[in-house]
């Protein structure tokens, strides 16, 4: 890779031989660097997503017309539940994460994220989980008990047999990787930002995934809870969820939607961030009202934890509790409106350039608004009771996760993909694949209202002639179809432009936060010299004559840390080495997750391997590594 | 030749910081925040299920016994204090002084596993025989499982520390540690309160 410009390539040289991986296989597999880990995340969580939109498509060939016999009731089950657990925990929530894990330590000037070999992990532990349950869907044993496996049905009882386990362990391994990485956010963002980088100056990107991640750290653990109970009742036979024994059905409910509501933030919130900075960038001005976009970010995470009974009215809870979560859901409408009009006074103050991005922020708003207003709807007690279980819930939670979360998150890939890759994905094809994407989806999405208001309960794999359904699912199917032309173009862009798209550059939009600063792809090291920021848009604020840190040293791995509140330089801290170990703990970890569902002598046979790698991991072997690079120098 | 000019030269920087200056530290109080929250779940839990029964524990059910989780809870509590002095010798870069008190540590942590065992018999039910019985033993599992891993972990450092590849990071890193203590015996007492003190008034 060549230096940056302006960038002396004695020092270059210097800072790659201590910073990049080892070349092949080896260097892949032990792989510390975030932008490695990070597009490996990213590409990962998008193959899920195009394994979660096959299960989609399979169920939609088999609901195109009345009483089609394509695929069973049993399959289907197991399409459903597969394609829901993908959709949430193996796609959104998982890319998000990486995007935050890519961009993030390049936003805030550093290195690298704060834990390296635990961000290693978290991919690979994440990895892991996610292919288990495809093997067993291919083995015709994946869980069917819907993406929530509600008890009783998972329990026990009725669900004899390890598809409910298989599904318990995926959630654990993805809640694992995700948690890691909830940690890895919030230290990488308080402690190492470039000095200047004041929280008031930080891009509203990186204040969206420091709310995710606090979002995560309070939300994850109630599933893992959930998941770890629901073992247990399987595996050991605790009563946890057996009334029969004074366990508790709703409790489950209860615990899994207090994950399950923030859940939704937490793949809205990173897109809210999104948003901002493509906004911002394609109308040449920063975003209007910041303190008010950072304290609405910061009221949706709160607010978005006192929501999780409006999944539940029909469970028969008290009226006042109900009238309470109603209120609180209406709520959740005001920041999310400051935001929407805050970005409309943005483009109408700005220039705006109606770019790929942009386009699809465009496409964000409608989408999302649509769904946003079915949400107000189901939100009122009496309404729901109506629509709950029918296919308006189906159509509202695609309209706020495809708009609220899918839209931004395409719109963010043609924003940074010429950072990631050096190239420009194709306005043309690009605008092809926004015009079918925005018309696929409002044509799969947009029937379900009517299906569901005529009836049409969720979870059937067929129905009959007479219910008069079939027209609307058949257009359904139909908008499903351009759905997939439209990421078969995506698809095609990315791979055409990788190797043909124009030359990027380091700052191809004129765009205003530090990413931007340094080479397309950035060098292993990301920044020669640590910035200054002098302004919220830190290169459009910044000085003619670019300041920057210097005393970081050269000759072995050293990072920058600063002040949690205005990012002032504190100390510098000796970064650890890539190394295999956190690849050989996540195999560990598999090893005694997966075992644990057929036998809780799994943790007796796991716990062997996994306590080795974790003594290999922690055992510090930095400073014979730090002998070794300066013998390397010397020689 | 060099993009911009020094505005902040970090030569001259400390290499190793103790409490929130650190990075460990906050990555220790995330992890802090995580456990935490299971084990609160946990005991929300407990209370939850307690409004399926008329007495707690239920009918036929001992009570717990006292004898051996008062042991440990106290012995527990007792623990900061060593846990302090751990903290004040890293901070002074006492070697010796870090040696000792992480070496009582460990041999505390094996002590407080042991006892661990005495509880899960003191709890007088199973796991399996009701609702009561299965939340009882996942609260003192869970933390349990926690105890071990900090057990282990205490072992490898304390061996670790005996050797002589000993740095300056490494004193704050006996620093968190420590800090990670206060959390694993302060939850125990809110626990022990909940688990074996709860079915006494509830």
């Amino acid at each position: 890779m060549t230096p940056a410009v302006g960038v002396d390539p004695g020092e270059h040289a210097a800072l790659e031989r201590v910073w990049r991986d080892r070349t092949g296989l080896w260097g892949w597999l032990t792989s510390t660097e975030h932008k490695s880990i990070g597009k490996r995340y990213i590409i990962t969580a998008f193959v899920f997503f195009l394994l979660g939109g096959l299960n989609a498509g399979l169920m939609r060939a088999q609901l195109a017309r009345p009483e089609n016999g394509l695929i069973g009731p049993d399959r289907y089950n197991q399409l459903f539940t597969v394609h829901g657990t993908t959709m949430m925990f193996l796609f959104a929530v998982p890319i998000m994460t990486a995007m935050g894990l890519y961009f993030v330590p390049l936003m805030v000037g550093a290195r690298n994220v704060a834990f390296p070999r635990l961000n290693a992990y978290g991919y690979w532990v994440y990895l892991i989980g996610g292919t288990f349950l495809y093997v067993q869907l291919l083995l015709n044993t994946g869980p069917d008990t819907g993406w929530f496996s509600y008890v009783p049905l998972a329990g026990p009882g009725f669900s004899p047999g390890k598809r409910v386990d298989t599904w318990a362990q995926t959630v654990t391994f993805t809640e694992i990787a995700a948690l890691v990485g909830a940690v890895e956010l919030i230290v990488t963002i308080f402690k190492n930002r470039a000095p200047g980088m004041s929280l008031n100056r930080m891009p509203l990107f990186v204040w969206a995934m420091l709310v995710m991640a606090f979002m995560i750290l309070f939300a994850m653990p109630w599933v893992a809870s959930a998941t770890l109970f629901l073992a247990m009742d399987r595996l050991i036979g605790t009563h946890l969820f057996n009334p029969a024994e004074g366990g508790d059905a709703l409790l489950w409910q209860h615990l899994f939607w207090f994950f399950g509501h923030p859940e939704v933030y937490i793949i809205f919130v990173p897109a809210l961030g999104m948003v901002s900075e493509i906004v911002s960038t394609f109308t040449r001005r920063p975003v209007f009202g910041y303190p008010a976009m950072v304290l609405s970010l910061i009221t949706t995470g709160f607010l978005s934890f006192s929501l999780w009974v409006h999944h539940m009215f029909v469970t028969g809870i008290p009226e006042l509790g109900s009238s309470f979560f109603t209120a609180a859901s209406f709520m959740i409408a005001i920041p999310t409106g400051i935001q929407i009009f805050c970005w409309i006074a943005t483009i109408w103050a700005g220039r705006p350039r109606l770019t790929v991005p942009f386009l699809f922020i465009l496409g964000f708003v409608v989408t999302f608004m649509i769904g946003g207003f079915s949400g107000v709807m189901i939100a009122s007690v009496p309404y729901d009771q109506q629509a709950h279980d029918t296919y308006f819930i189906v159509a509202h939670l695609h309209y706020v996760l495809l708009g609220g979360g899918v839209f931004p998150l395409f719109g963010a890939f043609y924003f940074w993909y010429p950072k990631i890759t050096g190239r420009l994905l194709s306005e043309r094809l690009g605008r092809w694949h926004f015009a079918l994407w925005f018309i696929g989806v409002n044509l799969t999405f947009f029937p379900m209202h009517l299906l569901g208001l005529r009836g049409m309960p969720r979870r059937v794999y067929t129905y009959l002639p007479e219910t008069g359904w079939g027209p609307l699912n058949l257009l359904a199917t139909i908008g499903a179809v351009i759905v997939v032309l439209s990421v078969v173009l995506f698809l095609v862009n990315v791979a055409l432009s990788r190797w043909k798209g124009s030359e990027a550059g380091e700052n191809p939009w004129d765009a205003p936060t530090l990413e931007w600063g340094t080479t397309s792809p950035p060098p292993s090291y990301n920044f020669a010299y640590v910035p200054v920021v002098e302004g919220r848009s830190a290169l459009w604020d910044r000085s003619p004559d670019h300041p920057v840190v210097t005393g970081l040293r050269t000759d072995m791995r050293e990072v920058l840390v600063t002040t949690l509140l205005d990012a002032e330089p504190d100390h510098r801290h000796r970064h650890p080495q890539s190394t295999v170990w956190p690849l050989l703990t996540a195999l560990s970890t598999g090893v005694l997750f997966i075992t644990l569902v057929y036998t809780p002598w799994g943790l007796v046979i796991g716990i062997v391997p996994l306590t080795i790698s974790f003594i290999g991991w922690g055992w510090p072997t930095e400073r014979d590594h730090q002998e070794q690079l300066r013998e390397e120098a010397a020689a | 030749m060099r993009t911009g000019r020094t505005l902040i030269d970090v030569s001259r920087l400390p290499t190793a910081t103790f409490g929130p200056r650190d990075m460990m530290w906050w990555g220790t109080a995330g992890f802090i925040m995580i456990e935490g929250t299971t084990l609160f779940i946990c005991a929300a839990t407990y209370f939850y299920l307690r409004l399926n029964f008329g007495t707690w524990p239920p009918q036929h059910t001992l009570r717990p016994s006292l004898l051996w989780p008062t042991v440990q809870v106290v012995l527990m509590a007792l623990s900061n204090g060593p846990n302090l002095l751990l903290q004040r010798a890293a901070r002074a870069l006492d070697l010796n002084g870090v040696r000792r008190w992480v070496l009582l540590e460990a041999i505390l942590c094996v002590v407080f596993v042991a006892l661990r065992w005495q509880e899960f018999l003191s709890l007088n039910v199973r796991w399996d025989a009701n609702a009561y019985g299965s939340i009882a033993w996942a609260t003192v599992g869970l933390h349990a499982t926690l105890l071990v891993l900090q057990a282990l972990e205490t072992l490898v450092f304390t061996t670790f520390l005996f050797s002589d590849r000993i740095e300056e990071k490494h004193f704050s890193d006996a620093y968190d540690s420590a800090f990670y203590w206060y959390f694993m015996t302060g939850s125990w007492v809110v626990l022990y309160v909940v688990v074996f003190l709860g079915p006494r008034f509830m």
